[in-house]
């Protein structure tokens, strides 16, 4: 399943050096960082978590306290596979589905006149202002969208 | 490069189930797992009131909003001044007294995270979230 070419090829297929796919290599490694950082912080604290989700008043508790077990678990492994460029396409995929998500529940529930913090790093990030986690997550996800038209294809 | 993709997804999907449920075995007989914990449902001011004057109220609004009126008695607390506030807040409590704390409105979610927060940090007992904040009190009169 990891068939993308090695980490230390950032070389087009002439040969020649691709700052490009540096970039994107750089960027999928630093978001690569934020999502382990975050998984482990709420995996430190599942039940916070499942309160932040709560907060957001979307989904019933029972389904709100196991997303809040699976999901830090899933940001990790999605997180490594970034920084570690294995089933990297996939993992590309599955943490821009979670910016989108996370970003239209954060607007979602500031349209309801819901005021939560977000939750995105446990309770490390209680004291960051919802602009800020919004400014945070849609840097995140442009960065996405560039690794994944920078990512090497498979032919 | 399709069907690699997909396979790649439910790979990842499906390997963070076994530490979630590790961890969900774990944790099997403290997470309340149908409903939220009783002791952070929101109660009512009504109820509230039937409690009598021994409970510490605590403010978690934002200062200016406190300085124009407060819940008498109450004492401030938040997240962003934490360390400050906190050493007023055990002066004043006491283990008869019961914890309420309340910010703006029914929406606002800084009641909440300072009541996890008086919980699991401080080991505080009886703390309690007022539903509908300061806005519920000023209709009821006060």
């Amino acid at each position: 399943m990891g068939e993308e070419r090695p980490m230390s090829d950032v070389s087009d297929q002439s040969g020649r050096f691709n700052w490009r796919r540096l970039l994107g290599r750089l960027l999928a490694a630093i978001v690569g960082i934020v999502f382990v950082y975050a998984g482990v912080l709420k995996i430190w604290d599942p039940l916070h978590f499942a309160s932040d989700i709560n907060n957001y008043q979307m989904v019933p508790w029972s389904v709100g306290i196991r997303m809040a077990f699976y999901l830090p678990w899933l940001e990790v492994l999605c997180g490594c596979a970034l920084i570690f460029h294995r089933l990297f396409a996939g993992a590309v995929a599955i943490t821009t589905f979670l910016m989108v998500i996370f970003i239209g529940a954060t607007a979602w529930a500031r349209m309801q006149g819901i005021d939560v913090s977000c939750g995105c790093f446990g309770s490390a990030s209680s004291n960051l202002s919802l602009t800020w986690h919004l400014i945070l997550d849609g840097g995140l996800l442009l960065a996405l969208v560039y690794v994944w038209f920078t990512r090497e294809r498979v032919a | 490069m399709g069907r690699l993709l997909v396979r790649q997804i439910l790979f990842l999907l499906g390997i963070a189930f076994l530490p979630a449920i590790g961890q969900a075995i774990y944790y099997r007989n403290t997470a309340s797992w149908h409903a939220p914990p009783a002791d952070s449902a929101p109660v009512s001011v009504a109820e509230v009131k039937k409690w009598g004057e021994t409970i510490l109220w605590i403010d978690a609004r934002a200062e200016a909003e406190f300085e124009k009126a407060h819940v008498p008695g109450a004492i401030r607390l938040n997240e962003d001044d934490w360390d400050t506030l906190l050493p007023g807040v055990l002066a004043a409590w006491s283990e008869d007294r019961k914890v309420v704390v309340y910010c703006s409105r029914l929406t606002c979610n800084l009641s909440h995270e300072v009541a996890e927060r008086l919980r699991n940090e401080v080991a505080l007992k009886n703390v309690y979230v007022l539903q509908g904040g300061w806005e519920e009190w000023e209709k009821s009169g006060r």
